[in-house]
């Protein structure tokens, strides 16, 4: 792992010009493609909120908050992962024709969605003024948390992008997965509902410690659990050193099978 | 120390027909014709720092394989290889393109997969422009370049440092030719600074002019290596006959 984060060090300049072809190639350079990375979750929330709370009666008071505050956090973690599972594939003219770091190609795509959840979070401000609520001390823990799911989506990414090469349709099962994680994850429902008899399963679910964290903050106005935050946050290390050590090992085939 | 060091390097390429999905490991009884293809079979080469080399050898006898996995774009199925030194490799020039993107744009993207700094890509980018005589064009996007602009440029970027060991393949065989002379004495000057070279080329001329030594490889198998003035005849001759 030292030796892959010293080459990403080295080639810091091309996460940099990755990174923003990324992000200028989803928005086209316009107001209209960055308005597009504010109605893609705006449509969500309203969508999700007319049919759990309007139509399913989800008693959950201010809902549009509290969606808000788990949904936007998981599509920028569902896209990452999606779109990680095409970095290598998607690159196969470079990759086959110029050595670097490979790996550059999945924290650059990843950096582009996260790019993206921060424009979507920009619509925590009309939200607020809707429900006459303001920011708390609390917001400071986001930037710890955003960290900690970015480590966790890159050591996912790196094993799933290496993983598409050599099984192609990962992506449609991929697909699957994420729906199966999004209803298991409480996004649109609070954890308290969760049943007794199966809570233990939903307490591992990483992406839950994430999420509620974001609620707890933002919904809930209060400190995240910090225990399992910094669990999760060794257990994201661990995970990407295992992550880069299985793309290692993988990366010596890229080239000849994309 | 060595530039080069290749010790019993092998490589295979498996070529099946189309990519695999889940069902295909799932099953395992691959029903899939698989043919397997040594590109290079044991080949023995050590190269000290400074010295000119030509790959030579009809079309796919493995001297692209070569020197892919020189640049480590490919990997050995066997053997070892180790490098001294930082790589400058011209395979595949204008590979990273972006065609809606200026050329000034490029250069920097081009750059910056080379691993360059956006200060060495600054301090250089005065160089670039005037080795690639772009001119005004820098500023429009590279899909209204001409073929010969865009590997001008393409190529003004890949020489713009001086590499420990510079890779070529082919492809100097595109571009007029007063810009080729140029590029062959570009060539020439990072050989009198001590670069390590290795080119493949089809034109006799180039070859003769740039590489003191040469290997001769054929379908895989490392035929002669030696120097220009004894390996060139031998090699004309097998292809003559
Ligand atoms: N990625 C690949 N997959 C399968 N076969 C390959 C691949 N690359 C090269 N080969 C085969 O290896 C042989 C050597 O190719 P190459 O090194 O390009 O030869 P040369 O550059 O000397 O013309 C050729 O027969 C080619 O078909
Ligand atoms: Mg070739």
């Amino acid at each position: 792992m030292l030796i892959n984060l010293k080459a990403i060090y080295k080639y810091k300049n091309m996460v940099f010009y990755f990174t923003r072809s990324e992000i200028r190639n989803r928005y086209k350079g316009s107001i209209l493609g960055v308005l597009w990375a504010l109605l893609n979750p705006l449509f969500l929330l309203i969508l999700y909120s007319f049919v759990f709370s309007f139509v399913m009666k989800v008693q959950i008071t201010h809902y549009l908050l509290f969606l808000f505050a788990g949904l936007v956090p998981w599509l920028c973690f569902k896209s990452s992962i999606l779109s990680s599972s095409g970095s290598i594939v998607g690159n196969g003219g470079l990759i086959k024709k110029i050595y670097f770091p490979r790996e550059i190609l999945i924290i650059t795509s990843i950096l582009g969605n996260f790019v993206n959840m921060f424009i979507g979070l920009l619509l925590i401000v009309p939200l607020l003024f809707i429900y006459k609520m303001g920011i708390n001390i609390n917001y400071l823990f986001l930037p710890l948390i955003i960290l900690i799911q970015f480590l966790f989506s890159l050591s996912i990414g790196l094993v799933i992008s290496a993983l598409t090469v050599f099984v192609r349709d990962l992506r449609q099962i991929l697909d699957i997965i994420m729906m199966g994680l999004f209803y298991t994850t409480p996004i649109v429902y609070r954890s308290e509902m969760i049943p007794e008899k199966i809570k233990l399963l939903f307490r591992v679910n990483p992406i839950a410690i994430i999420i509620k964290s974001y609620q707890d903050i933002i919904y809930h106005g209060v400190v995240p659990d910090i225990l399992s935050l910094t669990l999760l946050g060794i257990v994201s290390i661990i995970l990407l050193f295992i992550a880069f050590k299985i793309f290692n090992r993988l990366n010596r085939w890229f080239a000849e099978h994309i | 120390m060595k530039s080069i060091v290749i010790n019993n390097l092998s490589k295979k390429f498996t070529l099946s027909n189309r990519p695999k999905s889940l069902k295909d490991w799932l099953l395992l009884h691959d029903n899939k014709i698989k043919r397997e293809y040594w590109a290079l079979n044991n080949i023995n080469v050590s190269i000290n720092p400074g010295e000119s080399i030509g790959v030579i050898g009809t079309n796919g006898s493995g001297k692209s394989t070569l020197l892919k996995i020189i640049s480590k774009i490919l990997y050995p199925t066997s053997g070892e290889i180790e490098i001294n030194g930082t790589i400058s490799s011209l395979l595949e020039l204008g590979a990273g393109f972006k065609p809606d993107y200026t050329g000034r744009e490029n250069v920097y993207l081009n750059g910056s997969i080379l691993g360059l700094s956006k200060k060495e890509i600054d301090d250089k980018f005065e160089s670039i422009l005037e080795f690639s005589e772009i001119g005004d064009f820098i500023d429009q996007p590279v899909r209204t370049y001409s073929s010969g602009m865009y590997m001008r440029l393409a190529y003004s970027v890949a020489v713009s440092s001086i590499p420990d060991i510079l890779l070529i393949d082919e492809i100097l065989s595109v571009g007029d030719s007063k810009f080729k002379k140029k590029c062959i004495n570009k060539i020439m000057e990072l050989k009198q600074q001590g670069t390590t070279i290795l080119l493949v080329s089809h034109s006799d001329s180039m070859v003769n002019k740039i590489c003191d030594r040469l290997i001769w490889l054929d379908k895989g198998n490392l035929v002669m290596d030696g120097s220009s003035n004894e390996v060139m005849p031998c090699y004309k001759e097998k292809l003559n006959s």
